[in-house]
């Protein structure tokens, strides 16, 4: 039973950290039709940043600023590069960003090298907060889950309450209406996508410290959040909370209970074959779950999209 | 009397809480030139929509040859010997002009999915597809991109798409909209001429060219159809008239 | 030695006459010939190494741009096609009694039905829709493959992969295939199968209409075809050839790692394809060997070859979508007005310091790298035959020099560049 909590626990930080991420990219999807393939690499640029400014500044002035530079790299990823882009249509778009994920991946191997930097958790978050049965639950992981909380009710609030959010709702539907309201819309996107990246540097500053700051870190999350995006639906962000928790207790109770397949299937009566050395699907008799762990999102996003094609919480392509 | 070639029963369309299409009922028989026509937002579009399975209907059926199309897809409408133009110009604008009539020409012709054809190496399919761009004019375009063509052509060229199939129900939505004086007359022209002998059913603003072509007409109002009669019947009710005085006075507000 | 290749079979593509009867042969005739001579012009092992793998990403990366450019669907997993085929044909190499049954040229057909059964599966759900919804897809299960190859040992051999040995094979007309030379006759007899393959493909009723739901689904569904099917045969078509190249890098190689599966694999041929482009058949043609070059010869001279391949990539996205293929086409109406004379000295009035500036903005690069990365202590590098300490201030200013001098030339004569470009693209004219 206290296992089950700690995991719960576990899997609620990994839930929120993907949501951080997914949020915000399918804000900028929604809005412009764009699948930013570069998200999770503003993500790792956000964790570099953070341990740049974290060795003069201090952590808490690297989660400040690393954000706004990010955002503001974002900002201009979208004014520069995805405007120029757009015009060929959606697929050079994406190609476009994939492009980006790559060259973003070289630049932080030419500037900070290959290794694994040493960004540690803050000396004021680093002791156990509670623990339960013998687990214990370091402080940063609360923190974690209260930053991301906060800033989903931030989200929230200005997309639902403020004028703000009201205008770019609008041109998320009508972009032309709005324009012609004397709005700004391309100046709209650019800050959505500025806003969306730099979502993603939060998430990177604050996951750096305990994933790793490395230069794979994008590409080892990046795809787990793409695949998030697709089963809760492309375009819903909703969807994107719901399969970003899922994902994330999904991912965490695999790894933590070890079930094997062989027990399942002499559990609902196929019994093990002999010689099972010998046997071609021999591999597949003794996968355990801890193994499989990290392709679930995967295998569980090619089930919704024979069974669901449209995502967990899609509309239906009309 | 045979089977109608379209028959629709009681068509409804709603769109969240708006109904476009109310209940509509209407009989078009083989060889008809059949127009639609109606006030702006009454529906026509839709109903297009409606009856080539663009947009799922709400309510009611839509039968083709005596054949109900309930449930199946754009192709295989199209397969069923029923094809449509768009208001919106829709061609390949990429492809040659004779590459999009050629494509035009592949699935009537029994080609399918294949991959052991080649399409250069077919002499019926290729003289096919001249003798089409010969009859829509645009044999001296041939080679040029669709896109590069004048707004005119590409209305005849999406025309010529349409009938390449030989679909004996022909839809065409609009197919002057937006054309000069001359324009018009020419498609109307090869609307007559390549519409021979088959069920045209249209949805045209031009006066001009309903009354020039149809042998029927719909006036279709707010989602329902106040009056289906002849040219000259059509013109003279009284219903028709306040219809659209109505709707012009609205629109003058 | 690009040229006899790359441009030929570009004519029939741009000029096919709907009403001839015949394939223009010409083209493949000389790519023929071309290929069996290459081995006399180049006669070394590695040459025959780079030709190699050259070939094998040849038919890789016009297997991918039947997707990419004919059909529209952008793919972030593909290499699992050509890698399960690859995989495949380790395993029948391994199986002796079957593998002596037939002559190993026969092998690659091998890889292109493995290829093809996965594509069939795969597409059965993924080909519904284009686009965005199909790159997502085609990226998820492209990832579950590759992280399957560690789970999955018995097929894919975990961590150290599956190898062979092809000369068990039983012999072709007495030939085992013991030397590199051999591999190579059989690479490209098979790249120049395929290429006329996927031509001829594009031909097809299928192929046409590839095009056309590409351009425009929702007209090609009113036409009779159903999008999601048309997209499908070109998946599982372009699955086979991606295998037959997963079994030629089998006979080149005989090792097959998970490396054949990953993501950067598949982000490679987008690259390759892309760079040579897609809007034409031959551009992947071009694109691969151009790339299999850069790769082979910058990877030799410095470690950011990668970043300098990437940058190339994003500034081809951005500034010629075409491609390589796209800027070669671009010149041929000039061409045919006979004004080509009138390009090449504000050609060479741009281009040649924009690439000297481009050196010396690499050569900042590289210092820079140098600075910070090199062992403590070493100070020295050295760049086109230079050697020079790179924590002096000297060397730095006369890369920026060098840099600013070049761009800023390339920048002033760009405008003059742009209206020859606009003259020579007017008929008549004064010439």
């Amino acid at each position: 039973m206290e296992l089950i909590l700690v995991n719960i626990i576990d899997g609620l930080v990994t839930g929120l950290l993907l949501f951080m991420l997914s949020a915000g990219l399918t804000l900028i999807f929604s809005m412009m039709g764009v699948l930013n393939f570069a998200h999770a690499s503003f993500y790792m640029l956000g964790a570099y940043f953070a341990y740049q400014i974290s060795i003069a500044l201090g952590f808490w002035m690297g989660l400040l600023i690393a954000p706004l530079i990010v955002g503001v790299l974002g900002a201009g990823v979208e004014r520069y590069g995805l405007r120029r882009v757009h015009q060929y249509g959606h697929v050079p778009e994406l190609i476009f960003t994939f492009g980006l994920a790559l060259l973003i991946e070289e630049l932080v191997q030419f500037i900070w090298g290959k290794n694994q930097m040493p960004y540690n958790v803050p000396e004021v978050l680093n002791f156990t907060a509670f623990s339960i049965a013998g687990n214990s639950i370091p402080a940063f992981k609360i923190f974690m889950i209260f930053i991301s909380i906060g800033i989903f009710i931030g989200l929230l609030y200005i997309l639902t309450k403020t004028r703000v959010g009201m205008i770019i709702q609008a041109a998320l539907s009508y972009p032309r209406t709005v324009e012609a309201l004397g709005h700004n819309v391309p100046l709209i996107f650019m800050g959505v996508f500025g806003v969306g990246t730099a979502l993603a540097g939060v998430a990177g500053v604050i996951a750096g410290p305990v994933l790793g700051t490395f230069p794979g870190m994008a590409f080892v999350l990046g795809s787990i959040v793409f695949v998030t995006i697709v089963i809760g639906g492309l375009g819903s962000l909703w969807g994107a909370l719901v399969a970003s928790l899922l994902i994330g207790w999904m991912t965490t109770f695999a790894k933590s209970y070890n079930i094997r397949m062989s027990d399942i299937l002499n559990g609902i009566g196929i019994s093990t074959p002999e010689n099972l050395d010998d046997n071609i699907f021999r591999d597949f008799w003794t996968v355990t779950s801890p193994q499989i762990a990290d392709i679930l999102p995967y295998i569980l996003m090619v089930l919704i999209l024979i069974f669901r094609p449209a995502g967990l919480f899609g509309k239906r392509e009309s | 009397m045979s089977t109608p070639a379209l028959e629709l029963t009681g068509l409804k369309k709603s769109f969240g809480k708006a109904e476009i299409i109310r209940g509509i009922d209407l009989s078009i028989g083989k060889s008809e030139r059949h127009a639609i026509i109606g006030p702006n937002g009454a529906g026509k579009s839709t109903l297009f929509n409606l009856i080539t399975a663009r947009f799922p209907a709400t309510e009611g059926t839509v039968k083709l040859h005596g054949e109900d199309l309930a449930g199946l897809q754009p192709f295989q409408i199209n397969r069923k010997g029923l094809s449509r133009s768009f208001q919106i110009t829709n061609i390949f604008p990429k492809m040659t002009v004779f590459e999009n009539v050629r494509c035009a020409l592949l699935w009537a012709q029994g080609y399918k999915y294949s991959f052991w054809n080649l399409v250069n190496k077919s002499r019926r399919l290729n003289e096919g597809a001249d003798a089409i761009l010969d009859q829509i004019n645009l044999l001296p375009r041939r080679d040029l991109p669709a896109g590069m063509l004048s707004y005119a052509e590409q209305r005849a060229l999406e025309i010529g798409i349409t009938i390449a199939g030989g679909a004996d129900v022909i839809m065409l939505d609009e197919p002057t909209a937006g054309m000069s004086h001359s324009e018009t007359d020419y498609i109307t022209d090869l609307i007559l001429k390549v519409t021979e002998g088959k069920t045209l059913i249209m949805v045209e603003h031009d006066m001009g060219v309903v009354f020039g072509l149809a042998d029927r007409i719909s006036v279709l109002v707010y989602g329902e159809i106040i009056a289906t009669n002849t040219p000259e019947l059509v013109r003279a009710d009284p219903k028709v008239q306040e219809a659209y005085l109505g709707a012009a006075l609205e629109e003058e507000h | 030695m690009t040229d006899q290749i790359t441009t030929d079979p570009s004519k029939p593509a741009q000029r096919m006459r709907a009403g001839s009867m015949s394939l223009t042969v010409g083209p493949w005739i000389v790519a023929a010939v071309a290929l069996m001579l290459m081995p006399y012009i180049f006669t070394s092992n590695s040459a025959l190494t780079i030709m190699n793998q050259m070939w094998i990403t040849v038919v890789f990366a016009l297997a991918y741009n039947m997707l990419l450019g004919q059909g529209g669907m952008l793919s972030f997993g593909h290499a699992v096609y050509a890698g399960v085929g690859g995989f495949a044909c380790m395993h029948i190499m391994n199986n002796s009694d079957l593998f002596a049954s037939f002559p190993l040229p026969v092998l690659p057909i091998f890889g292109g039905l493995f290829g093809m059964g996965l594509a069939m599966i795969v597409g059965a759900f993924s080909t519904r829709s284009a686009g965005t919804v199909f790159a997502m897809i085609s990226l998820g299960v492209g990832e579950l493959i590759a992280a399957c190859s560690v789970i999955i040992v018995a097929f894919f051999g975990g961590e150290e992969g599956v190898s062979g040995d092809r000369t068990y094979a039983m012999p072709f007309f007495g030939n085992e295939f013991l030397q590199q030379i051999d591999v190579y006759y059989l690479t490209s007899f098979w790249v120049l199968l395929s290429a006329i393959l996927m031509y001829l493909w594009s031909r097809t009723p299928v192929g046409r209409m590839a095009n056309a739901v590409r351009d425009n689904p929702e007209r090609a569904e009113f036409l009779g075809y159903s999008a999601r099917w048309v997209r499908f045969y070109s998946f599982v078509a372009s699955g086979f050839f991606a295998g037959v190249a997963g079994g030629l890098f089998a006979i080149n190689y005989e090792i097959l790692t998970e490396e054949n599966l990953n993501t950067a694999s598949s982000g490679v041929i987008l690259l390759v394809t892309f760079l040579g482009g897609v809007g034409f058949f031959f551009g992947p043609i071009i694109g691969a060997i151009v790339f299999t070059l850069v790769q082979t010869v910058l990877s030799l001279q410095t470690e950011l070859w990668a970043f300098y391949a990437g940058s190339l990539f994003l500034a081809t996205v951005m500034f010629f979508p075409g491609g390589l293929a796209g800027l070669m086409m671009m010149h041929v109406p000039v061409f045919r007005l006979g004004k080509m004379k009138m390009l090449l000295l504000p050609y060479a009035k741009t281009l040649i310091p924009a690439a000297i500036g481009i050196l010396g903005l690499c050569c900042l690069v590289e210092m820079t790298f140098h600075y910070r990365h090199a062992a403590t202590g070493d100070h020295e590098m050295t760049l086109f035959w230079t050697t020079f300490d790179s924590h002096t201030l000297m060397p730095w200013i006369i890369a920026a020099a060098i840099t600013a001098v070049g761009l800023g030339i390339a920048k002033m004569t760009a405008p003059a560049l742009k209206e020859a470009w606009d003259e020579a693209n007017t008929a008549g004219g004064t010439s």
